[in-house]
Order: structure tokens, then sequence, then C-alpha cells
């Protein structure tokens, strides 16, 4: 065991800025061997930046890093890995058609003379392998054939035996089933016995707690506060974490359902959703949660007919909704997908543009467009969501993650969508922002438009929504009134799988 | 002076088009922008340091004169037509390797009209419907089978370039003077009344051009080119009908080719079905050294006429001066690749702005 | 402020170039001519360029060699001839197509800009000064005889022919079949195939034709340098180099070695060096005011590998080239 007193990584005091965002300020963060940090903060807090620069993919504007008493100012991955620092990301970085050795030695390959020695290299991989706790894991299965888990395994193998020091976590647990996360955090604590630091970035507090040993929360690129987890409450770290009250954060518009306005029964897709049936009414906030690969996103593109419906109907009310973007617009339908670079938005393209795309009918003649009607009208909507911009024409890309969203919701508006479906709606967006998006969901339940309101975050979900969906497996797996869920109980449900998956499973809402 | 409005700033953001929409009343800095900002720029360089070369020539003096400037118009014009329907599909985020051979079948075609007594207006209509049929081709198949448009262009380019020299039985179709009369002068470049000043195919051009320019910016469709081009999902996110966008982008593309094709025949006087080898890559050329973006999104009718310029000015240019076709291509060569780096670099800026 | 500095800049040049070009309108010294091969790649354009270099020193004019790289782009030739007629005081050009390139030959008559056709013909001859020139129909009549003599007056005879569209390749073919036609032994079995301006399709093209028509062929006629080398390197690869008469149009270090080698049985040749000589020459004494003779040809000549060695012959088959 090495000398736990002396930390093996210490970051102190960086600063970042990206044009005219300051994502990191001031930031001093350690780790010690043989112990799990915690890194926790909203979306866009600036762990993610932090652990860029960490890993070699960003350097710092200022402020120093030391690995194991060494300075450390690493110019690109490769000079990270070289040092000593390992990163596991949510995303895999892995050859899939390589096989589990391959991926592990890559970059690293034993050879001479370009020759590969794969006899030198074996004991190396099996090493790595039966330190993880999982010498079964065959070296030339090609890492295609493996579970989700396994490959992360195959991932964390490579950081073991580029002789990492440090390792760093990047939300590990987002696509795993919940016996790979057990799994997970097994070998998690088998790397700090070995005296490795780790660092473990998460916004699941639950697992947080299960793991790691001490935390540091990020807020708006500062260190809003560490310490141990030992005896420190749950909404001490959320209230760190946002930095203002619950009703700040939430705020809600009163609102009163109606009569059933969506109905969708029996909906298959073609891996999910499976047999998804669902209510919504007339002024109603619907939530709906699932961990990331539950079927959630594929639920609501295969209600908007953006993928393909296998089996199963969508009512609008009452008539039947064809399986198409178009007719679903056409139905009062308007969706805001999730990802924002690659789908929801023309990102080299302007706000307008982008805000008009779905209904340009208003300002066009035999197919010629009025663009200075639709520039007042665009400026309109602008405003009434207060989107920061310096004219209309600007373009997408150039705008924060927050006002890129406004745009997005403001063209589901545009368009007049009765039925809102938000994938996600939140996610990358300071918390300021987020509390104006909760406010407009309210008022348009308000106004008596329909909201299905997607999202991973379970606070959020409680705080506005009327109802909340649980979804597992592609299934919607229960229906209750937000008042009869709690944290626990969401959590629960929506690991909840093998139990359930029975069919005919649709709890009925109270 | 009293006026209190913020001074509108233009940065690499703006397009043409939201310049124009900020400052539409003629402001110095219209003109600074579409200096710096287009490929606008570059021509003027390019222009300016040959004429400046030349001057110093024992023998120079000829390139600063109107004549010279005809020659060039019409060779831009060669290029810039079916450059205009390249825009049109680059910024849809396709391409099209088959245009030149496209282009060189219409005017085979239309070749063949004139041989076999069609008349002039026939001939062109058919060599038109050509160039149309051949793009409709494209879009349907990079539609429906779902295929990159470089590879299905790649094969319908020795298709039609195939069907041509079927038809002509693979030698240039060569119809009398007489039954393409009224095409006689179409691209020459020194008019008979010279108060023309370009040849009727110049100025065919600069109305397709300015056509162009208004279907990108004020019709639905354009909008619909641009949506598809910058990001497909958010095109069908948007209820857009994504197949009939590009099938109608890849025949724009295709009668542009055919128009092409008539400018071709006017030059060579028959319809040679080889005619369009290696034309394609001059086209793509002209569209990207215009500021178009092979990934799609990007791209202006200003700019691809610039492009189309820039190369015929540095042919008019490296021949007037003397200088070997070697250092003309090098030349060119290089051109192309600074207008992808600064592309590059300008947007790289952008999303680090963010 | 910096921006507009550099646009003012660009705006006095863009001035002073214009008051400087119209200045030096007149222009003084040496006569201009600008000589515009078919290609610049090929050997026979490298002798014609020596010839016309020698004419330049000679009479003392500047010669302008200025070609595309490809043989085909006949759009590129015709932006080329416009482009030269405004900076030389003539033209001396051997047309990529015969009708194509008659529109900028006139307009450059129409600016007062002279033109000599050499090596190939225009179909409207009415622009022109004079057109220097093998007599193709007669070369090819040449290697018709000539084949017909080396098979004896019988056998079945294949004719690789060059692009479509130039006059100078189609008189030789012409010439060549009429040849053949005087001999009723002899049958023209393939004379459909055409290979264009470079080596490597006249090989694919030569190679497909050697192999389809197998063991029926006696003799082969190919029309130019390129064909030459293809089908040369064709007969090669199918070891039958030397077994079928194989006679060709046009020079080169390789030919020579398989005139020598009785690979080929006999090359017909023009006097590149001479054309292009002739061409300015003929340009010259148009400039002058003298008159000059509206068709000049510039010899047709058969080596084979009895008369190879022959000094004449020599000179012809390896005539001087200029890079």
């Amino acid at each position: 065991m090495t000398d736990s007193a002396a930390p093996l990584l210490v970051m102190h005091d960086i600063s970042k800025r990206f044009g005219a965002t300051q994502a990191l300020s001031g930031v001093s963060f350690s780790v010690r061997a043989g112990e799990i940090m915690a890194l926790v903060g909203e979306n866009g807090a600036g762990k993610s930046t932090l652990m860029k620069i960490l890993s070699g993919a960003h350097r710092p504007d200022a402020g120093s890093i030391h690995v194991a008493g060494r300075s450390y100012a690493p110019g690109s991955p490769q000079q990270a890995r070289d040092a000593g620092v390992a990163m596991i990301y949510q995303e895999l970085n892995l050859a899939p058609d390589l096989s589990v050795e391959d991926n592990i030695m890559l970059g690293r390959e034993a050879s001479r003379l370009g020759w590969l020695l794969r006899r030198e290299q074996r004991p190396r991989v099996q090493q790595a392998l039966d330190l993880l706790g999982h010498g079964e894991l065959r070296p030339d299965a090609p890492v295609r054939s493996l579970s989700v888990g396994a490959q992360q395994l195959v991932e964390i193998a490579r950081a073991l035996v580029h002789d990492a020091k440090v390792i760093a976590f990047d939300e590990p647990t987002s696509s795993l089933t919940r016996q790979d996360v057990e799994h997970l955090f097994k070998v998690i604590r088998r790397l700090r016995e070995t005296g490795r630091a780790i660092v473990y970035i998460s916004h699941f507090l639950e697992e947080v707690r299960q793991l790691c040993d001490n935390y540091t929360v990020l807020r708006d690129g500062r260190v809003a506060g560490a310490g141990s987890l030992a005896g420190v409450p749950e909404s001490a770290i959320v209230a760190l974490m946002v930095g203002r009250s619950v009703e700040e954060l939430f705020p809600t518009v009163p609102h009163a359902p109606g009569d059933v306005l969506l109905s969708v029964d029996r909906l298959s897709g073609r891996r999910f959703p499976v047999a998804a049936s669902l209510e919504l009414r007339r002024g109603e906030i619907l939530g709906v949660f699932g961990l990331v690969g539950a079927g959630r996103t594929e639920l609501i593109r295969s209600i908007f007919g953006l993928d393909p419906v296998k089996s199963g109907q969508v009512r609008v009310a009452a008539k039947l909704l064809a399986a198409s973007p178009r007719a679903a617009i056409a139905a009062g339908l308007g969706i805001v997908s999730e990802d924002r670079k690659g789908e929801g938005l023309a990102q080299s393209r302007s706000i307008a543009d982008n805000l008009t795309y779905s209904r340009l009918k208003p300002y066009s003649t035999l197919g010629w467009l009025r663009l200075g009607e639709r520039r007042a009208i665009v400026e309109s909507w602008m405003s009434r969501l207060h989107v920061k911009a310096r004219s209309a024409e600007q373009e997408i890309a150039a705008l924060s993650g927050g006002n890129q969203q406004k745009v997005a919701l403001a063209r589901v508006l545009h368009q007049d969508a009765q039925v809102l479906l938000l994938d996600e709606p939140t996610r990358g967006i300071d918390v300021g922002t987020k509390a104006e998006i909760y406010r407009l969901i309210g008022q348009l339940a308000a106004e008596g438009r329909s909201v299905i309101f997607v999202s991973s975050y379970c606070h959020e979900l409680l705080a506005v929504c009327d109802r909340i969906a649980v979804m597992s497996r592609g299934r919607v797996t229960a229906v209750r009134d937000a008042s009869n869920w709690n944290e626990h109980s969401i959590m629960e449900a929506a690991i909840a799988v093998d139990d359930s998956a029975g069919g005919g499973n649709e709890r009925p809402s109270a | 002076m009293n006026d209190r409005r913020p001074e509108p700033q233009f940065d690499d953001s703006d397009t043409i088009g939201s310049v124009l929409a900020k400052k539409w009343r003629y402001d110095w800095r219209v003109t600074v922008w579409l200096f710096t900002k287009t490929a606008l720029g570059p021509l003027f360089i390019v222009w300016a340091l040959f004429a400046v070369l030349d001057a110093f020539q024992q023998y120079g003096g000829s390139f600063a004169q109107i004549r010279s400037f005809q020659l060039i118009v019409v060779h831009t014009a060669a290029v810039a037509v079916p450059a205009f329907g390249m825009t049109i599909i680059i910024i849809a985020g396709g391409i099209d390797l088959s245009v030149g051979a496209a282009m060189a079948l219409s005017a085979t075609v239309g070749a063949w009209g004139f041989l076999h007594g069609h008349s002039p207006t026939e001939a062109v209509c058919l060599c038109l419907a050509t160039g149309l049929a051949a793009g409709i081709l494209n879009g349907s198949l990079i539609s429906s089978l779902r295929v990159v448009p470089f590879i299905v262009t790649l094969g319908t380019m020795m298709i039609f370039q195939g069907a041509g020299r079927w038809l002509a039985a693979d030698t240039p179709i060569r119809p009398p003077l007489a039954s393409f009369a009224p095409l006689a002068d179409f691209q020459a470049p020194f008019p008979t009344p010279a108060w023309h000043i370009f040849s009727p195919g110049v100025w065919i051009m600069l109305l397709l051009a300015v056509a162009v320019s208004l279907v990108l910016r004020y019709t639905v469709f354009g909008r619909y080119v641009f949506a598809l081009g910058s990001n497909e999902a958010t095109a069908r996110l948007c209820g857009i009908n994504v197949p009939l966008v590009r099938i109608s982008v890849y025949a724009l593309g295709g009668l542009f080719a055919g128009v092409a094709g008539v400018y071709q025949f006017a030059t060579l006087y028959q319809g040679n079905p080889m005619g369009g080898v290696g034309k394609e890559l001059r086209i793509i050329a002209a569209v990207v050294v215009g500021g178009g973006s092979l990934s799609g999104g990007r791209g202006s009718v200003l700019g691809t006429l610039s492009g189309a310029a820039i190369m015929a000015v540095i042919d008019h240019g490296c021949t007037t001066l003397g200088i070997g076709d070697m250092y003309q291509d090098i030349l060119i060569g290089a051109i192309i690749v600074a207008a992808v780096a600064v592309d590059q670099y300008r947007q790289r800026k952008m999303a680090a702005a963010v | 402020m910096f921006r507009r500095a550099c646009l003012f800049g660009l705006v006095a040049a863009f001035a002073a170039a214009t008051v400087l070009g119209c200045g030096s309108g007149e222009r003084s010294g040496k006569r201009r001519i600008a000589v515009i091969p078919k290609g610049t790649t090929h050997d026979f354009w490298k002798s014609v360029k020596a010839g016309a270099l020698k004419a330049g020193e000679e009479f003392g004019v500047e010669i302008v060699w200025k070609g595309t790289a490809s043989e085909e782009d006949k759009e590129k030739q015709v932006q080329l001839v416009d482009s030269l007629a405004g900076t030389v005081d003539g033209i001396c050009l051997a047309p990529i197509d015969r009708t194509s390139l008659v529109p900028p030959v006139v307009r450059a008559k129409q600016s007062g800009v002279a033109t000599v056709i050499f090596d190939s013909g225009l179909e409207d001859a009415s622009a022109i000064v004079s057109y220097v020139a093998t007599d193709n129909y007669k070369g090819g009549q040449m290697a018709g005889e000539h084949l017909a003599k080396l098979l004896g007056g019988k056998g079945n005879v294949v004719l690789l022919r060059y692009a479509a569209g130039s006059e100078s390749t189609e008189q030789r073919e012409k010439g060549f079949l009429d040849a053949i036609a005087k001999h009723p032994g002899i049958k023209v079995i393939a004379d459909n195939q055409r290979a264009g301006s470079d080596a490597e399709e006249a090989l694919r093209t030569s190679s497909s034709l050697l192999q389809s028509l197998r063991g029926q062929i006696d003799g082969v006629f190919t029309v130019c340098e390129p064909n030459n080398k293809g089908m040369l390197q064709a007969l090669e690869n199918d070891n039958q180099a030397g077994k079928i008469m194989f006679v060709g149009f046009d020079s080169d270090p390789r030919f020579v070695q398989a005139l020598k080698d009785g690979k080929m049985h006999g090359i017909v040749l023009q006097d590149p060096f001479h054309m292009g000589y002739q061409a300015v020459k003929t340009m010259v004494e148009h400039l002058e005011g003298k008159p000059v003779e509206k068709v000049i040809t510039t010899g047709e000549y058969l080596a084979t590998q009895e008369n190879m060695d022959d000094p004449r012959m020599k000179e012809l088959l390896n005539p001087p080239k200029a890079d």
C-alpha cells in the first residue's frame, strides 16, 4: 500500500475558458491512493471539462496538475496514458472487430520489427483480467460478441496494462444492467485495494453513496463543496449541486388535466418499445423515467413516427395516427429531440430557419417566402422564451446549449403542437435555464397542452410532472401519480427488470 | 448619425443573405464583408495579380483589356452553369460525379436532334430533358437504394458516358452549321453587335445565378435544401419530405447539366459523348473554392461563380503570361486545398466559440 | 481599419493594372507566334517543338509553346486559342477536332491574328493561311501497301483506330483501308476498335482484340504513337510479337528497337521536326506579306528493318526533341 497521506492526483487551481464561457475557475481537486472520489455536479457544471483536462484533451488556462508527486501536463490523451492516467468513458472506445487481447494491447503491442509477439502479450492480458476478477474472459474473443458490461472490463483492463495509477470513470453505469453494475463496483473496489486513485463521475447519488469514500461537488465551474460522504444527507448534496432551494429550482404553474388527448395502445417498435401503453390528458404533464437504454427515447420516437412501428396504435383525440413525422405534425404533435446536435437542430442554419422548419406555410405563397414577416414572428418567439442571441439570423452553433434548447422548444410551440414530446429537455443546460423550461412546461399545461417529459433525472420529474411512467427494457412497467413516487421507488421500478417481464404489466394509475 | 439602433456586425457566421438582410442599403462594410468572407476576395486578388504581372511583361498589357474580360466570363460560364446545380446538390449534402457525363450526354442528344432535322427549340428542349432525366435517375437511385451518392453517381457517370457513345456510334455527332444557326454565337466571346458586351450564354448564366440565389434564399424549397444538408435528421424531425426534396435537388442538378450541355454544344459545334471527362472535378472544385462544404449545409451561388471565375482567370492568365500548363494545375490545386483549409478553420473557430 | 486598407490596396492595384494595361497596348520588338500542339506529352510533339524553336531562332520570332496535357480536351483547346489570340501575332495550331476548332480560328482572324494549321486539318479551311501536314492519306496507303506485300496478298488484317474526330488519323485509316481494298485476298476482320490518346487504353483495347480474334490475325496496322505502343505491348504480352505482321505510324525509341528485333515490320514516318519548322516558317512568310502555298506537305516515309540504318531514316526514326 502506498502512503495514504500523500495524494496521488492533485489538480490545483485549474481554470479553463471557451470563448465567452468560463468553464472552470480555480478548481482544486485531489485523490489519494486507495481512495474513490466521487465527482458530482449538474450537467454543464464543468465535470467533463475537468476530466478532459486530466486526460489531455484540453489544456488548462491556469493551474497545475501533479500525478504521484510529479508535475503532469499532458498534451494529448496518449501522453496522459503514458503518465498513468486512464479514462473510462460512458461511450466505450473499443474496436469491435478486434479481439479482447488486441483491444487491451492497442497502441502498446509487444512487437519486434513490426511483428506482433503474441506470446509476450498473452500473460500481460491474462494478468490484467485476473486482477479484475474476470479471468474467464477469452482473450481471442471478438469484442463485438461481448456484453456491454464485459466490454467495459476490456476497457478497464486496457488501463491496467498501461499501468494506470489514476483511473477516472465517467458515468460508467449508464448503459449497464443491474448485475453488471454490481460487477463493476466489485472491480472498482478491487482497484482501490491495489492502491490506485479512482475518480468516479455520476449523477446517481445512490451509486455514489454505495461506492465512494469522498465527494467533490462542482457547480458553474467552481468547487461548491467537498468532504467525506459518511453522514452527509443526500439533500445537502443536491442543494450543493443546484445551488438554490428546491422551490427556486422547480417553479410550478397550477394546471388541471382534462379529458384524454393522446392514447398509446400496445405500441411496439423494431426493438423498443415493447407493447407500451399510455394515456395522456389535455393539460397534463406526464413524466417518463428510465435508465439509459430503457427505451424511453424509442417510445416517443415511435409515437411520433420517427422510428418504425411494428404493432400497436397511437390515437390523438380518438383519431388514429399514421406512423410518419408529417402525419404527427399535422395531428398536432411536436417533438424535441434529446440529441440537439445530431438531430434536434440544424447547427449551421440560423435561429429563424430552425424555428420555422416544421411550419413554413404561413410565410409562403406558391413556394416563395416572405422573410420579413417570418423574421418578426421569430423575434417574438425569441423574446417570449428569452433566447439570448444577436439576431434571428444567427447560426445555431453559436448559441449556448440552453439557448439552443429554447429554440428547439420554440419550434414546437411555433408549429402550435397540442402534444409536446420532450426528450431530456433539460440535459446539458444551466440551472437558470432549467427553471425557465420547467416554468414554461407548466404554462403550456395551463394553456391546455399536454406534455410527455422524458428524463433520467428523477428529481425534476418528481417536481414537475402530474404522473410519472417508469420504463424498463422497452416496457412501461408502472404509471403512478407523482405524489405516489419517491426517488427510491422510482429507481427500484426502473431497475426491476426480470420480475416484471411477464407482459400486461401496467399498474393502474391512481 | 442620430440613429440609435446598434450598428450591425458581420462575422464568419453570416451568409451573404444574412448580411444583406442586416444592411440592405449600400454600406462599405458590406463590400468589405463580401471581399473578406467570400471567394470574391480571392478572385479579385488573383485577377489583380495577373493584371499586374502581365502589365510588366514585355509584350504585356493585354490582360486588363475588355477582350480578356470577355474571354474569362465565357470560360467561366462553361463551368459555372453546371456548378450552380452542383452547388444545390452540395448544399443538400450530396455530390454528383456524373455531372460531366450527363452534360456530354445532353450535348450529344441535342446534337442528335439537330442532325435529325428537329428545330433548334426542340433540340434544346431534348438537351434539357436529357439532363433532367439523368438528374431524376440519380436522385431516385440515391433515395431508393440508400447508397451514398458518391457511389451511385460514379456508376451513372459510366452509364451516361456509355449511353452517349452508343447514341453517337462512338464518334462526335456533328450536325450541319445551318441546323443550329441560332446557337452558333451562343458562346462566342465577342458578340457581333458590340453593345451586347457578353455572349448570350454569359447573360443567361447571370440570369441563372440570380434565379438560383433567389430560390435558395426565398423559397421553401431552398430552406429545405439547406436543412437537408445541414442535418438530415432534423429535416425528418420537422416533417420535411426528405426523399422528395432529395430527388428534386438531383433533378435540378441534372437540369443544370442539361443547360451546360447546350453550352458545350455551342462551344464545340458538336455533341461529344466523351466531352465530360474530367469536367466533373472542375465543377466540384468551383463549388468548393467558392466556400461550399462537402459535408453539406454550406455554399453560395456567388461563391461558386467566383470559384469558377478564379479557375478561368488562372487558366487565361497563365496562358497569356506563357506559364506552363503544369504550373497552372499546381496553382489551381493549391487554391482548392487552401479553400478547404480556410473553411475548416472557420468552422473550428466557430465551434470553439460556443 | 486593416481590412479597409487591404481593400484600398486591392482597388489601387486594379486601377494601376488597368492604366498600365491600356498604356502598353502598343507592342514592339520581336514578333510572337503561338504554337499549339494537340497535346504536350507525346514525343511527336516534342519534335514539333524542336522544329518550331529552330525556325523561331532562324527567323527571329518568339515562339509561345502552349498545349493541353490531354489530347481529348477540345473545350480547353478552344479556350487556349481564344486566350492566346490576344497576345500573339500569329498562331500555328494542330486542332484536336476538325469542327470544334473552326470558330476560335475564325474569331482570331476577325481580331487580326492569322492561323496556320498543322498536322491535322480543319473542316472549314477558309479562315486559315495554310495547312502544313503530312499527307496522311498517302501515309496510310503506304502502310496498307506494305502490309499487303508482307502478307503476300492474302490474309486477315486488323485496324486499330484512334479517337474519333481527329482528321489526320482518320485520313490514315482511310488511306490504309483503300490500299487494302485493292487486294481482294486480304480481309479486314476488325476496324471498329478505337483507342484514345493514352497508351494504357490502347493496351487494353489491343489485348482484348488479340484475345477475341486469337489465331485469325495475320497483320495489324495502328495509326499513331499511343496505339503503336499499346499494340506492341499487347503483342509482347501475348507472345505473338514477330508472328503477326505489325505496321505502325510514327516513331519512338521503343519502336526502333522493335523494328530491329523484328517485332514491328514497318513504321510509316512523318517528319515532325520539319512540320514544326515549316509551320512557323509559313507563318513568318505570311506575316512578312509573302504569298504562301495553301497546302504544304512535309513528307512521309516508310522505315523497314532493311532501310532503318540509312542516315536519313535514322534521323526520321529518332528526330530531335525539345522539352
